[in-house]
């Protein structure tokens, strides 16, 4: 089977909106059956038997027409929140589009007078007990209460009773990383149906009815799955926020840049979310063919090791036995020049190095360090990519760099036995592979993402240089991932500290003869 | 570069200035006369005595407090949303909830509120966008500082007591 390259893309709708589904055409054989028909909007569509009307407009892109809450092209139908009714010809009444099947020579309206009249309706009774806490709710601006309720809402509420508090749920830490605000809910039950069919830990239930219908956890464990950033993805309103993402930043000051993620060797596509190029979160992209809608938490929280403020943007040197910040052009000569002097050099390439990193550094390095240079590869969680393997059902990866078997491609061997033998070592990694064992007094020359922690924890003191490089979001390239499919991604943030890219290392050692 | 020739060809009158010192020293001589004669002033003695301002006169910033002297921000960055100048900058925080009596309307807090008053063009849209109220325009327009550090007014200051514009009578 040929691996298929992919370009990391931003797709048009919204998360809540995509979906793999493609028009579908019938077969120009003329002796086969074809595929019925549907008119929506006066137009017709075909479609396969046993779609929904909601399917057949995510077929043709026309989803954005109908307005919905409790549906996710991830999930199974539910039909609670009565929000994407539509008009069928010959039905007695409005019919809910996510749940009612498509049938031969239906006709439908998504925008007559009495389909708009029922989302002014059903939207007046979703805001009855709504909070108007958009100034403080982190949902505002990407909400899509606020959205639907621009396009659909009453200009005033009928409803002059007290609004429903919940008063021990206004604020209610679910886990370490989700808190619920019970009064912005529309109980739409998206997260409930998330934890009972896409993670399968039925975490989450619905508690109490009617009036008092209230999220609360299952049992003791709480919630405990490894994909509770999807709920705050999905959840169309403010009840369940992100706590690294809570009131950090508001929405609409975020830039958002598609690009990989790089804690496993799954290769989750992301949307990375910055502004002034700090990093506030990340939100998975879909993608059928790697993580569909969801992405977990490990790699969620990820870009706190990218912002943490004692990450080394600058490159350093060991001055009478202590790293020393200096110029970039006195590190390469130091280099080079103990490089020279040594017996034998390693360059140990970490599995999170990017398939053009890897051929780079195969096929350059002897030449930019101006003698032979042995290249091997070196992961940390596993010896080579045939030990990967799954950790659940949905994305987890046992191996937690994002390329080796990229790396492996590229024709580098892994270090055997985990064990360096050289009399310099060249550890080069972006921040996720581990290091191999040293001995107390190995000559090393750290290159690429480090923290201050992370250096000072190496078994060796000796440390001749540092070299920063760039990060992941930060650079070009492309990873292979454990399913063999090639993803291509671009720079998502600017550094904006002294690091600079593995090519302009080699380039400029290259020319400093 | 092309030259723009901006000197002027005086006439013969006003070659002679006698006509144009004339009057200008009977302008002198009416507000003499005004000033020292009939006590007629121009000017107002600036410090003991200061120039009445509209009620819709927009000057320096404050941040409405509650009876318990705590800010009515929410840290909502509205202001910061709306500011054309770019001069105001929030920092959010999430209130300590041993001392947050306030529940979940106060649960969020500026820790940081920072007005540079330079680049301030006081157009006055952070107050209409404030949905809390707090901040508002006050009608005191003695802004002058040190230095241009001293412009750039934090949290403590801008919750000093002001007198605010007019509240709006019932009528």
């Amino acid at each position: 089977m040929s691996n298929p390259t992919i370009e990391i893309k931003k797709p048009k709708e919204d998360l809540n909106y995509t979906s793999g589904l493609r028009p579908v055409h019938s077969d120009s054989n003329p002796d086969a059956k074809p595929l019925p028909k549907i008119t929506i909007d006066g137009k017709q569509f075909e479609f396969k038997p046993g779609d929904t009307i909601m399917q057949v407009t995510e077929r043709y892109k026309l989803h954005e027409e109908i307005p919905r809450y409790c549906y996710h092209p991830g999930m199974p139908i539910a039909g609670t929140c009565r929000m994407c009714t539509v008009e069928v010809e010959k039905a007695p009444k409005l019919m809910t589009s996510c749940s009612t099947p498509a049938a031969d020579g239906m006709v439908v309206h998504t925008k007559s007078e009495k389909v708009m009249k029922s989302r002014t309706g059903v939207m007046d009774f979703l805001l009855t007990n709504h909070p108007l806490d958009c100034p403080v709710c982190d949902k505002a601006g990407e909400c899509k209460l606020q959205d639907y309720n621009f396009e659909y809402g009453p200009s005033k509420s009928n409803f002059k009773e007290e609004k429903r508090v919940f008063e021990n749920a206004t604020t209610k830490v679910l886990s370490d990383k989700v808190t619920l605000n019970m009064n912005r809910c529309v109980h739409c039950e998206r997260c409930v149906r998330f934890t009972d069919d896409v993670t399968k830990t039925n975490d989450l239930v619905m508690v109490n009815r009617g009036w008092h219908k209230e999220l609360d956890v299952a049992d003791e464990r709480g919630l405990h799955n490894d994909y509770q950033g999807c709920l705050t993805d999905f959840c169309p309103v403010g009840a369940l926020t992100w706590n690294d993402f809570r009131f950090q930043k508001r929405s609409w000051f975020l830039d958002k840049k598609a690009s990989i993620c790089d804690r496993c060797s799954k290769g989750c596509n992301i949307e990375v979310h910055s502004d002034k190029d700090i990093v506030y979160r990340y939100v998975p992209v879909f993608n059928e063919l790697v993580n569909g809608h969801w992405m977990c938490d490990e790699g969620r929280s990820s870009f706190q090791d990218l912002m943490n403020p004692k990450r080394v943007i600058s490159p350093l040197l060991n001055h009478n036995g202590s790293l020393t910040a200096t110029s970039l052009a006195t590190v390469l000569a130091e280099v080079k020049k103990s490089a020279a002097a040594a017996s034998s050099v390693q360059l140990i390439v970490g599995t999170d190095a990017t398939r053009e990193e890897a051929a780079l550094l195969k096929d350059k390095s002897s030449l930019a360090f101006g003698r032979s240079v042995t290249v091997h590869f070196h992961n940390g969680f596993i010896r080579s990519s045939g030990e990967d393997k799954k950790l659940d059902a949905l994305l987890r990866m046992a191996d937690k760099t994002p390329n080796t078997r990229g790396v492996e491609e590229a024709g580098l061997t892994p270090l055997a036995n985990g064990e360096v033998s050289a009399d310099i070592v060249i550890l080069f990694r972006n921040g996720r592979a581990g290091t191999p064992k040293l001995s107390a007094n190995q000559k090393v020359i750290l290159w690429g993402v480090w923290t201050l922690d992370e250096v000072k924890a190496l078994p060796t003191t000796n440390v001749l240089a540092l070299i920063p490089g760039l990060a992941t979001i930060e650079k070009e390239g492309s990873f292979k991932n454990a399913d063999g499919i090639v993803q291509k991604f671009h720079p998502a943030i600017e550094h904006r500290g002294g690091a600079v890219s593995a090519h302009q290392v080699i380039g400029l050692l290259t020319a400093n003869k | 570069m092309g030259t723009i020739n901006v000197s002027k060809k005086y006439t013969a009158v006003e070659k002679a200035y006698l006509p144009a010192i004339l009057i200008g020293m009977k302008i002198t001589m009416k507000r003499f006369i005004q000033g020292f004669l009939f006590r007629k002033s121009w000017t107002i003695m600036y410090p003991e005595k200061r120039r009445d301002y509209s009620d819709r006169f927009r000057g320096a910033h404050f941040i409405s407090v509650d009876p318990k002297k705590t800010e009515n921000c929410t840290a909502c960055f509205l202001c910061e949303t709306v500011c054309p100048a770019e001069c105001i900058h929030i920092v959010a925080e999430e209130r300590d909830e041993a001392d947050n009596s306030y529940g979940v309307a106060k649960e969020k807090k500026p820790a940081s509120f920072d007005i540079d008053l330079l680049r301030c063009c006081f157009c006055g849209f952070c107050e209409e966008a404030c949905p809390k109220d707090a901040i508002k325009l006050s009608t005191n327009y003695e802004m002058a500082t040190y230095s241009r550090e001293d412009a750039i007014v934090d949290l403590d200051h801008l919750k000093r007591p002001m007198n605010g514009r007019h509240e709006k009578k019932d009528s």
